[in-house]
């Protein structure tokens, strides 16, 4: 009887939690319903047990000095049929039930937006449609949107937890995903794959907008990315003063996508992580090194263990940035960090 | 029995052999010899090191890295191996001197100082197991108590991001490699020769070999946060590409896996042929307790998945140290290639870890409810079916890695149907409790505690065996609460549960109970605090392997740190009483529990050999309350007769 109150007591503790955070999206709401599906199977499982336990320790304990033995019983055909058969088909229901959900949570529907994802050591980039390229990810109310997965160097994942879907990015291959949300509102992007020592800090933000105003805020990256891109090429091309600064515009830009403020300390951008060198300190950095300061930084960024700051490793910085970042985006960064004003 | 070995001696000369010289005490086996024969493979291995790299012009010609792999993780093992004594009789066999096959120079332990030489008797060599699998859960849980520490609050406290993933990574490393697998190694080296009814192991000197590879795999692990750029941190994963590109500590696990696992590997196949050609007669498959059937279809698991990892961390390393491109993809590598072959292993490693649990479970439960195993022959066949099971549904660790899309459903439904076999074995014990004659002692607390975590630990499988929810809770806390259900409250419980249930058979005297009793129950409430919160972070939002986290989550992380303290206080009752009472506990009877099986059979601690002569199995293992039963029939000396 004790035993019967007791798991009755464990089981409404466990069907009264949140255990899940409140869905924003429609492959949420089908995880969530998957989640209880399987629970109420398995809370009744482990309530069985912990009560079968109880009572059982509860009603045929005997004294230590008791010398007796149980009664003989060596199994019962039928008793154990019954819990091989009456399991499996609970484990092949939830297992048909989560089919279905897989199927229709991989289903884009007819109108996806399609958004590039580009993830490196430690940041993220999505791309939109007409090559509109943005740090922070914004999605449009009750639109699927199709992810479309590349990394530059090791293995992320994606996972906005409200919306449940995660997905591996892997170097070498593409992969998708699918995410319809379903509320607005400010979320966080997270990489779940451990992806080195920048990996708990390797966020994006995430916003869902009403599909008036998503269209407007695409429109608006649409204008600004023509811009910066005639002025990012501009800038390579000339070399006087003048570009100088659109350099270092980009240089900022730059510092922020690669996610440079992962590792580094940069006061002009407002960073203070202690996993790098402080970047603070490249002038005299490169004077510790005898070269030139603009080409200690380039060289740095691109062959990142040529030469090491007392007091680090070699080996940790990603050495990718050579390949990932445009002629002008290394340019821009050197003029930023060698203190070149952006304006 | 030192005069029993003299006269052998004495008797093998008569027949021609001339006697052995007596040797310095450098040259003898020993510590004092590995002290200069490991230092002199390090330079052998060193200078083949520089003398290629000289031939070939590669410069700098003292490349340390290189030095390290070859010279510290491969020679100056071998040459530790060899002055410790491991080799000895092979080589003299090998350079055609005398030995003698019935050498007993280097069997049983007559003073403690034996437990620290190469010892070729499965009882010394399951404690030394033991102990020093203890020693490194111990690191490995103050490892995890540092990381707590660290995470007890939002932002960074104590630790950089790097020093942080490696004390994570370590901690698993240890506590998977040269904890809980070789605990259970020890365990069953212990018991199963003499459940058999056998008088060792079949190869007791490969035993022994087996034994001393693991201080080195623990070491080269240990030793890898005395690397530059510090200890390994891709977790025990190890994931490629990240792996290829660490620092210089991730060597350390590839190296050290290797040794764990040849370890691993040949006790297995040690167990193997001891279980099928030395059971005693009459010893049927069928009158095998199941502890020994446990151990028999976990070699098969180990000997059959266990070079899996070797291969994948070879791979993982060539495509750092000889810039081969297994998995890196830009020299057309495949990523997701790591991933399978690791989990190839890495998920039976999971069953690896917890059968030989199952197998003292059902000793215990069994013989602390004076019932007989409900279901025997049921129980034996679920271990053969998760068995074979294990070894298709390893690619559900890979639901949101990016592999082939219709992979997922048919690893999902092996996935679910594991637990059909494991809710047999749940069901039987639990039947097997039901109007028994139940004595709570210390191990059937264990095996109690067991059962309740474990069934939450299989429970929250079934959920991540289902891939929609898999994919919302995959690399987040609730992995991690999953993993330590299955192998803190499942593997880690059984093994204390096993080490009490035959801590009189392998000393001779009684732990004490009362301390038993308050290290179960300060484990069993810290565990659960310490961990099932990590469900609900988990699920919520908080990603694993991370330093730092939002700070929403500050308070409940803050609730697990200090629960995980109180858990690692836990350990030092243990330890207390474990020490205390092997040095001045009660002398111990031959069979405190009143069990059949046969190593209660025979004195406390059993004598050298085990038995005067082999014993007649007559009956099953566990007929306990029926009239008259007998599952074996000893004769001689120091024998006792069965409890009926």
């Amino acid at each position: 009887m004790i035993a019967v109150v007791a798991a009755v007591i464990a089981s409404l503790v466990a069907v009264l939690i949140r255990w899940l955070p409140e869905s924003a999206s429609e492959e949420m709401d089908r995880i969530t319903f998957v989640f209880w599906f399987a629970t109420i199977i398995c809370i009744g499982i482990f309530a069985l047990v912990a009560a079968v336990i109880i009572e059982a320790v509860w009603a045929f304990r005997v004294q230590p000095d008791d010398d007796t033995d149980g009664p003989p019983i060596h199994g019962n055909t039928k008793l154990e049929i019954a819990w091989t058969v009456v399991p499996a088909i609970l484990v092949i229901a939830i297992g048909v039930v989560s089919a279905v959900v897989l199927s229709k949570n991989a289903n884009a529907g007819s109108d996806p937006l399609e958004v590039k994802v580009f993830a490196q050591q430690f940041a993220w980039k999505f791309e939109y449609p007409g090559k509109v390229q943005s740090e922070e990810l914004v999605m449009p109310l009750h639109r699927s949107v199709e992810f479309e997965m590349q990394s530059a160097d090791v293995i992320h994942s994606l996972w906005i937890p409200q919306m449940g879907q995660k997905q591996d990015v892997v170097p070498g291959i593409t992969t998708k995903i699918v995410i319809t949300p379903t509320r607005t509102g400010d979320f966080t992007l997270i990489c779940t794959e451990l992806c080195g020592l920048g990996h708990a800090t390797m966020r994006a933000p995430v916003r869902v907008l009403e599909p008036a105003a998503f269209r407007h805020w695409l429109d608006e990256q649409r204008a600004a990315g023509a811009g910066a891109g005639a002025g990012g090429a501009g800038g390579g091309q000339s070399s006087g003063g003048s570009s100088a600064a659109g350099d270092a515009a980009l240089g900022k830009t730059t510092f922020a996508s690669a996610g440079c403020g992962g590792c580094h300390t940069f006061k002009p951008a407002g960073t203070d992580a202690q996993v790098g060198p402080d970047l603070d300190n490249l002038v005299a950095d490169a004077k510790k090194a005898g070269e030139p300061e603009a080409r200690y930084i380039e060289q740095s960024i691109v062959d990142p263990g040529a030469v090491i700051v007392t007091g680090y490793q070699p080996g940790v910085m990603p050495t990718t940035f050579g390949k990932t970042l445009s002629p002008a985006e290394l340019s821009g960064l050197v003029a930023f960090l060698s203190g070149k004003e952006a304006n | 029995m030192t005069s029993t070995v003299d006269q052998h001696g004495q008797h093998e000369l008569q027949q021609g052999h001339p006697a052995p010289r007596r040797r310095g005490i450098f040259m003898r086996p020993g510590y004092l010899r590995a002290l200069w024969v490991t230092p002199l493979f390090f330079l052998i291995g060193m200078y083949i090191v520089v003398a290629l790299r000289a031939l070939a012009g590669w410069d700098p010609v003292y490349d340390w890295e290189y030095i390290v792999l070859v010279a510290g993780m491969v020679t100056a093992p071998i040459g530790f191996l060899l002055g410790i004594g491991t080799f000895d009789y092979w080589l003299y066999w090998v350079a055609g001197r005398p030995t003698l096959v019935d050498d007993h120079a280097n069997h049983g332990a007559y003073s403690w100082k034996d437990y620290f030489k190469v010892n070729t008797d499965h009882k010394v060599i399951g404690i030394q197991y033991l102990v020093t699998t203890f020693f490194f859960f111990v690191v490995g849980g103050f490892l995890a108590m540092l990381f707590r520490a660290e995470l007890a609050e939002p932002g960074m406290q104590f630790f950089d991001t790097q020093t942080f993933n490696g004390l994570v990574s370590a901690h698993a490393t240890l506590m998977i490699f040269v904890f809980i697998i070789p605990a259970f190694a020890g365990l069953a080296n212990f018991a199963v020769p003499l459940m058999l009814g056998a008088p060792d192991m079949a190869f007791p000197r490969l035993n022994a070999l087996s034994f001393w590879m693991l201080p080195v795999a623990g070491t080269l692990f240990l030793a890898s946060f005395l690397a530059p750029g510090g200890a390994f941190a891709t977790g025990w994963t190890s994931y490629a590409p990240l792996a290829s590109e660490q620092p210089f500590g991730q060597v350390f696990f590839n190296m050290g896996v290797q040794w764990a696992g040849a370890s691993s590997i040949a006790t297995a196949l040690n167990f193997l042929v001891t279980i099928i050609t030395m059971r005693a007669p009459g010893m049927t498959f069928w009158r095998m307790p199941l502890l020994v059937w446990a151990n028999f279809t976990t070699s098969l698991l180990v000997v059959i998945a266990t070079p899996f990892i070797a291969g994948s961390q070879f791979f993982v390393m060539f495509d750092r140290v000889m810039h081969t491109s297994f998995f890196i993809p830009d020299n057309g590598g495949y990523v997701l290639g790591y991933q399978h072959i690791f989990w190839f292993y890495s998920h039976p490693a999971v069953y690896i870890m917890v059968l030989p649990g199952f197998g003292i479970i059902s000793e215990i439960i069994s013989v602390f409810s004076r019932k007989p195993i409900f279901g025997y022959r049921l129980m034996a066949m679920s271990l053969i079916g998760i068995l074979v099971l294990a070894f298709s549904v390893w690619a559900h660790h890979m639901f949101v890695a990016g592999m082939a899309d219709w992979l997922r459903i048919p690893m999902m439904i092996s996935t679910l149907l594991i637990a059909v076999p494991t809710g047999i074995k749940v069901f039987s014990w639990l039947a097997t409790l039901w109007e028994g004659k139940i004595h709570l002692n210390t191990p059937m607390l264990f095996a109690l505690g067991f059962v309740s975590t474990f069934v939450i630990g299989g429970l929250s499988g079934v959920y991540l065996a289902a891939v929609p929810i898999d994919i919302h809770a995959s690399d987040t806390y609730f992995i991690v609460a999953h993993i330590h259900y299955v192998l803190f409250g499942g593997s880690v419980f059984t093994i204390f549960a096993g080490i009490y249930y035959w801590f009189p058979k392998m000393t001779g005297r009684m732990y004490d109970e009362r301390l038993g009793k308050l290290h179960f129950w300060s484990t069993f409430i810290a565990f659960n605090v310490t961990f099932f919160p990590m469900h609900w972070v988990g699920l919520d939002g908080m990603p694993r392997r991370v330093a730092d986290y939002a700070a929403t989550y500050g308070a409940l992380n803050m609730v697990i740190s200090v629960a995980s303290f109180v858990l690692g206080a836990s350990v030092v009752i243990f330890a207390y009483n474990m020490i205390t009472s092997w040095a001045r506990g009660p002398i111990a009877e031959s069979n405190p529990w009143r069990a059949m099986t046969i190593e209660w059979q025979v004195s406390s601690p059993p004598p050298v050999f085990n038995f005067d002569e082999i014993p007649q199995v007559v009956g099953g293992p566990y007929e306990y309350g029926v009239p008259g039963a007998r599952h074996a029939v000893l004769k001689g000396g120091a024998l006792q007769e069965a409890h009926v």
